[in-house]
């Protein structure tokens, strides 16, 4: 393990120039987009305002028309002191506030629909390439290639309209009852499980068909390998083989890839949560960027990035301890 | 797995609905922030702050075109620039407070003093707000301006005695509010759903226990709750809603469209040729085909407008004559062909039309992305222009570079909407008055097509000095005559009020058959005459 930890240090210095990049990027998009911010709300709110109430409003926002060099350094100071500023489609509500309402929903709906994908894609794929030609090889991958070819959105809505409306079997909306206290209780605990159920269920049905098919192709590589002969000539048992020899190997491409997934996953379970209205930032995303919000737009595509970075750091570490070369 | 499931499908319980309880969908958002603020001109403000928490000294009813007065029992124009209004004894602030003139005169001060909380531009025309004595008050105006009246009545009254420790009343979020109105009590408050009980002061008699917004983040959510019984009153598009809605539970399940909200008019840039010629607007006018555009884009919710361009909500005001006498937006490819002949453009080999020095005319028509109504007539708007010989194509924005271009005025032809209010002053002042032109590339917030008209500038100065409703009827006459006669806009549907509601835990909403308001709860103050009708269902 002597190598890991300066390795590891290595790729944190890259992903902090990573997040500086995007960071940067962040800054620039929404200045480029055509538009006044509070021109565009008062549109919304249909108001007669004068002129001059209109710059009070904007150098409310923070709008202001100083040069790019400036407006650039107060944003990064800011973003450093955790300040994303104040919301203008939620005025006067400081973007953190707002943030807040939907951050831990996406990435609990997100992040649990892609860890469940990931296991179970990789788990069926490794069990179709040991029984390779069986039955779970035969059915398993182009169903699930099929329903992969659905935008998750589309499933969404199909589960929606089939299991929640016509069923009734499943809620609609929202991430738990309506009357239900958020607390450390079974019942709310149950109605959160109970409410995710069909938004999961679309994601890992649109997701799992991508990791079966990667896993199953690598390891049928790594089964013809000599080591593994060797280890079936040295009769081991079979489990031992397969999940300690084979899909240890297998493994590695599909947890590179994992990484990457987190931001494709992200960006479909916005258009999920829209679906069920579920309270994430899929709509916030959308709101914002209709109402010119910039420092809202910004500090939900900070945290998607600090998620992704997040989220390929930690599958850094993983592949380290998975693979002693890349030490 | 599937004991699991059911394990929790069982703790999951449907709670029996609460009786007296309405609730309600108004704004689309997937959770809810807290900001209580009738003065936020945001829009940052829950509904029903401004006319629901708060309230206002009187509610024009766009329904009948009648005055109810509200905080105010009266008020009455003393002279041109001085209206007086007497307020309501009887009335408390939720906390028990006596409600008196001191708190309208402190709210007046407060809006007059920061521009950015006058939603009405009152600034514009009232010199100050006095209070006499403990239930009076007296609006002295700098110059007579009749269509002012609704801007100062419809304003939401705050309490002096917790708004004049505010430091900055913009920024203010208003958590537990003080009002007057029907509801104030905030009883829950989660991101996805809050309740707003009744004011235990309240001045008048309310059947309704308390007012319950579930977080709902789209039309079809709203849709699908309105199906599935769980909300009582929304105001929401709904397409096909008497296959999708009505038809499915015709006893409960009932909506009411009427068309009063404001006209949609196609825009034409006045300032670039060839639209600065009324022939030419006349002719894009004669070739569309409203009753097309109705059915394709509306799915039949309205009709195309009438000649004067003026909708449901101004019957009183609608020149029967000038409206009936006109055919300028009646259908006709062969007048419009002659009106574009007749104004030089004449057809060009290709089949398409040319501009008078034999150019090719390439016309843009901007459409607003994700505006799919207004997509869908932009498209069918297109496809007739191109039946008499003008190559127009759509192009999509988004809305704030839509909405940038438009009032910078830097576009060719755009759909848009216009100004509404009690008098049709509002609507002719943002079509045709010449103060309200900008210059171009200077942003402006009305008459984005730029047409002044010096004799509708006369006619709207000689309306705002009158208080008389008949000579008042008089000038709309002559203002209707005239914009048929120069067409600076051309005038395509009025806009249905949505609103839907359910009886089957609650009654009294208005609807076709008793008109007493507007349903929908989408228009500001009418909801206030909705809340305090409503009874629990026998």
């Amino acid at each position: 393990m002597s190598g890991a930890v300066p390795m590891l240090l290595r790729r944190l210095g890259f992903y902090f120039l990573a997040g500086w990049v995007a960071l940067t990027l962040n800054f620039l998009i929404p200045r480029m987009m055509p538009g006044d911010p509070a021109a565009v709300m008062l549109a919304r709110f249909e108001g007669d305002l004068s002129p001059e109430a209109l710059q009070a409003l904007r150098e409310t926002f923070g709008i202001s028309d100083g040069p790019m060099w400036q407006q650039y350094l107060d944003y990064l100071s800011h973003v450093l002191r955790g300040d994303l500023g104040i919301s203008i489609a939620y005025f006067p509500a400081p973007v953190t506030q707002v943030l807040g309402t939907g951050l831990l929903w996406t990435v609990f709906l997100a992040g649990g629909a892609v860890l469940i994908a990931f296991a179970l894609g990789t788990t069926l794929g490794a069990l179709a390439a040991w029984w390779r030609g069986g039955w779970l090889d035969a059915i398993a991958p182009p169903t699930l290639a099929f329903l992969g070819a659905f935008p998750y959105f589309w499933l969404a809505m199909v589960a929606a309209w089939l299991f929640g409306f016509q069923l009734g079997l499943f809620p609609l909306r929202h991430a738990y009852g309506l009357d239900i206290e958020p607390a450390l209780s079974l019942a709310f605990v149950s109605s959160v499980a109970y409410h995710a159920f069909l938004p999961a269920l679309t994601m890992v049905i649109a997701s799992t068909g991508g990791w079966m098919l990667g896993m199953r192709n690598v390891m049928i590589g790594v089964l013809g390998d000599d080591f593994i002969t060797y280890a079936m000539a040295r009769g081991l048992p079979r489990r031992r083989v397969l999940f300690h020899y084979a899909a240890r190997n297998a493994l590695l491409p599909n947890v590179t890839g994992f990484g990457m997934a987190l931001g494709f996953v992200l960006s479909g379970a916005l258009l999920t949560e829209i679906v069920f209205s579920y309270p994430g930032q899929g709509y916030l995303l959308i709101q914002s960027v209709r109402a010119q919000d910039f420092p809202l737009m910004q500090g939900i595509f900070l945290t998607i990035t600090a998620a992704v970075l997040g989220a390929n750091w930690l599958v850094d570490i993983v592949t380290v301890l998975l693979d002693p070369r890349t030490r | 797995m599937w004991a699991g499931l059911a394990l929790l499908w069982s703790c999951s319980p449907e709670t029996p609905r609460e009786p007296g309880v309405v609730v309600v969908v108004q704004e689309q958002q997937p959770a809810w922030v807290r900001n209580f603020n009738p003065l936020n001109p945001t829009g940052g403000a829950r509904w029903p702050t401004r006319s629901g928490i708060y309230e206002p000294m009187a509610i024009y009813n766009s329904a009948t075109g009648k005055w109810v007065s509200w905080l105010a029992s009266s008020f009455e124009y003393a002279d041109d620039v001085t209206v007086r209004a007497q307020l309501r004894q009887d009335v408390k602030w939720s906390d028990g407070t006596p409600f008196t003139a001191a708190d309208v005169a402190f709210t007046f001060e407060l809006v007059l003093r920061r521009a950015e909380l006058d939603l009405g531009g009152m600034g514009r025309f009232v010199e100050g707000v006095e209070a006499l004595g403990t239930h009076e008050v007296v609006v002295h105006l700098d110059h007579p301006y009749s269509p002012g009246l609704a801007d100062i009545m419809h304003q939401p009254i705050v309490p002096a005695h917790v708004w004049k420790d505010i430091d900055d009343p913009l920024k203010f979020a208003n958590e537990d509010p003080v009002g007057t109105g029907p509801f104030t009590e905030v009883r829950v408050f989660r991101p996805q759903l809050f309740e707003l009980g009744r004011n235990p002061h309240y001045w008048q008699d309310v059947a309704i226990e308390a007012m319950r917004f579930p977080a709902v983040g789209s039309n079809d959510q709203v849709t699908l709750s309105l199906l599935e019984g769980e909300v009582d009153w929304a105001g929401a598009f709904v397409p096909a809603i008497d296959r999708i809605y009505a038809d499915r539970d015709p006893e409960h399940n009932r909506y009411w469209f009427p068309l009063v909200g404001e006209m949609i008019f196609l825009y034409a840039n006045t300032t670039r040729p060839p639209f600065d010629d009324v022939r030419v607007r006349k002719a894009i006018s004669s070739a569309i085909d409203r009753s097309l555009v109705v059915k394709i884009a509306m799915y039949d919710y309205t009709q195309p407008a009438n000649a004067v361009g003026m909708s449901d909500v101004y019957s009183d005001w609608i020149d029967l004559q000038v409206a009936g006498d006109s055919d300028w937006i009646t259908f006709d490819t062969a007048r419009a062909a002659a009106l574009l002949d007749e104004a030089g453009l004449k057809m060009g080999p290709n089949g398409l039309r040319q501009t008078p020095d034999g150019e090719p005319l390439q016309i843009e028509l901007s459409a607003i992305t994700g505006w799919s109504d207004w997509v869908r007539a932009s498209q069918v708007i297109a496809r007739n222009l191109g039946e008499v010989g003008l190559d127009v194509r759509m192009r999509s924005y988004d809305f704030g570079a839509w909405f940038d271009a438009l009032g910078r005025g830097d576009f060719q032809l755009t759909l848009g909407w216009s100004a509404s209010g009690p008098t049709p002053f509002p609507l002719y002042q943002g079509l045709m008055s010449q103060r309200a032109v900008r210059p171009m590339g200077e942003p402006a917030t009305s008459n984005w097509h730029r047409y002044g008209s010096a004799e509708m500038e006369a006619l709207l100065v000689q309306f705002e000095a009158t208080t008389d409703r008949t000579t008042q009827g008089l000038l709309a006459s002559e203002m209707q005559r005239l914009f048929v006669a120069e067409a600076p806009a051309i005038p395509l549907f009025p806009s249905p009020s949505w609103g839907e509601f359910r009886t089957e835990f609650i009654e009294g909403f208005p609807s076709a058959a008793d008109p007493y308001a507007r349903l929908s709860p989408n228009h500001f103050p009418d909801p206030l005459l909705v809340m305090t009708r409503l009874r629990p269902a026998q």
